[in-house]
């Protein structure tokens, strides 16, 4: 028993370490799929039929093929062949970035096409063009009632990060298999990785719901009852 | 005006032509087109035949630029308010005069603030849509439009979305606004306050203008028997008043 508290100890600075680099793939790869996620939602929603049927194909591309396999895709098979030299990191980063991209578009496509459709013939009304009303009166409601979602992304992401330890890069999950291989403390170092993830997600989830509260628009309440 | 959605014509040419100074009603049952005629005017919805003239010049609303240029000279009030959730009354009436005219924010304000006294609303400039009652979200909705300084006004039914009680309020600042000199068309089923108001009503039919005339004309001596039906029928449900 005390020789895996003493296991534990030894290896959490090491681990902790870890968990900033598995929180930089995340806020890295939900930053991506933000500045990606946004563009293919008003592409979807208000583009031309071409522009939407690409948009579908890139969705049902990275929502449709495994995190692993497009991993791998991207890291043994399209860096080696066109010879890019990237980290493994970087890769983990640009990939989560890219699924994410293709599940937030449509919690903000949902989003969009739930406000009522007075707000965009108001907007025109005034005499905005399609694309001021888009990012003046539609993003702003769509981003606010999107956080909910958008909290859902981060938990998801949390946990896809470590799969990342497939390619190498030194995050909570590699960090912990490689001591646990090494000390042969697999349970409690396993169970340590697992506690340090339920904390960021616990930590992770109430930065979220904060933030729910600071945009939510004044009259409109969070809770039901 | 012409629209046709699939299979159902909706406006069938109905035309219009109206002063300065104008206050145009129309009435008619639901689905007569008066709302379509209405957004038609504006361009929101687009028309499969008609021309538009605005001080005798033609609108080519086909050019983007002319359109949002002539949408800023046509003001809209909507029955279901719309107004934009996200921002309180001030923001409300500010935003167009900011991000479609390029005034500056604290020059709009000014102006939004003046507006929105204007329709009785001083105290409430920091409320958000969601805290305003019905009648209070109309009048910003109408603050909102004037900000604009639009040449005519569109008003689509304003009060069919409102507690009778809250009913007067709006009328009140309508009225003012015919008052001095405001050129409007007007749908609605208010009939006493239209005719108190009009200068001309305009009875609709399935897409078609049916009837048009004084409010003494259309209400006392309508020449079409279908008008003469529909105008008792409402005047039981509204009343005069």
């Amino acid at each position: 028993m005390p020789e895996s508290l003493i296991a534990i100890g030894d290896a959490l600075p090491y681990l902790l370490r870890g968990s900033l680099v598995t929180l930089i793939v995340v806020v890295g790869a939900m930053g991506l799929g933000l500045v990606l996620g946004v563009p293919l939602a008003v592409g979807q929603v208000y583009g031309h039929p071409a522009l939407r049927r690409v948009i579908a194909v890139y969705v049902w591309f990275f929502r449709g093929i495994p995190l692993l396999v497009l991993l791998f895709l991207f890291y043994f098979g399209l860096c080696t062949a066109l010879d890019i030299n990237l980290s493994a990191f970087a890769v983990a980063i640009i990939v989560l970035g890219l699924i994410s991209s293709a599940y937030q578009s449509q919690i903000f496509r949902g989003a969009i096409l739930s406000l009522p459709e007075g707000q965009f013939k108001a907007a025109r009304a005034l005499g905005m063009s399609d694309l001021k009303a888009i990012s003046v009166i539609i993003l702003p409601q769509a981003l606010r009632l999107s956080v909910p979602g958008w909290s859902n992304e981060y938990s998801i992401l949390l946990k896809d990060s470590a799969v990342t330890y497939a390619l190498g890069v030194a995050e909570i999950m590699a960090r912990a298999h490689f001591v646990a291989t090494r000390t042969y403390q697999q349970l409690p170092l396993y169970f340590t990785a697992g506690v340090i993830f339920l904390v960021l997600t616990w930590v992770g989830t109430k930065g979220l719901r904060l933030l729910e509260e600071k945009v939510r628009i004044p009259g409109y309440s969070t809770h039901g009852l | 005006m012409s629209k046709r959605y699939g299979k159902k014509d909706v406006l069938k040419g109905a035309s219009l032509e109206v002063n300065k100074g104008d206050l145009k009603i129309l009435i008619g049952p639901s689905g007569a087109g008066k709302s379509t005629l209405l957004q038609c005017i504006n361009f929101l919805v687009k028309p499969d035949e008609g021309r538009i003239w605005l001080d005798e010049q033609e609108v080519h609303y086909a050019h983007k630029r002319n359109l949002y240029a002539y949408r800023q000279k046509v003001g809209m009030i909507f029955q279901d308010f719309n107004l934009f959730d996200h921002l309180n009354a001030l923001e409300n009436v500010r935003i167009g005069m900011v991000k479609v005219k390029g005034m500056a924010k604290a020059e709009a304000g000014e102006r939004a603030v003046m507006e929105l006294e204007r329709v009785g609303l001083g105290d409430h400039m920091q409320k958000y849509p969601a805290q305003l009652s019905g009648g209070q979200k109309q009048r910003v909705s109408i603050a909102r439009a004037l900000a604009m300084d639009p040449r005519v006004m569109l008003l689509d039914e304003p009060t069919s979305a409102l507690d009778p009680e809250l009913i007067g309020e709006v009328h009140a600042v309508i009225r003012d606004l015919g008052n001095n000199g405001m050129t409007m068309i007007m749908a609605t089923h208010q009939i006493g306050f239209a005719s108190s108001l009009a200068s001309e009503i305009i009875f609709m039919e399935d897409g078609r203008i049916l009837e048009r005339g004084t409010p003494d004309k259309i209400f006392n001596h309508a020449e079409n028997a279908r008008t003469r039906e529909f105008c008792s029928k409402i005047t039981e449900i509204y009343g005069e008043r």
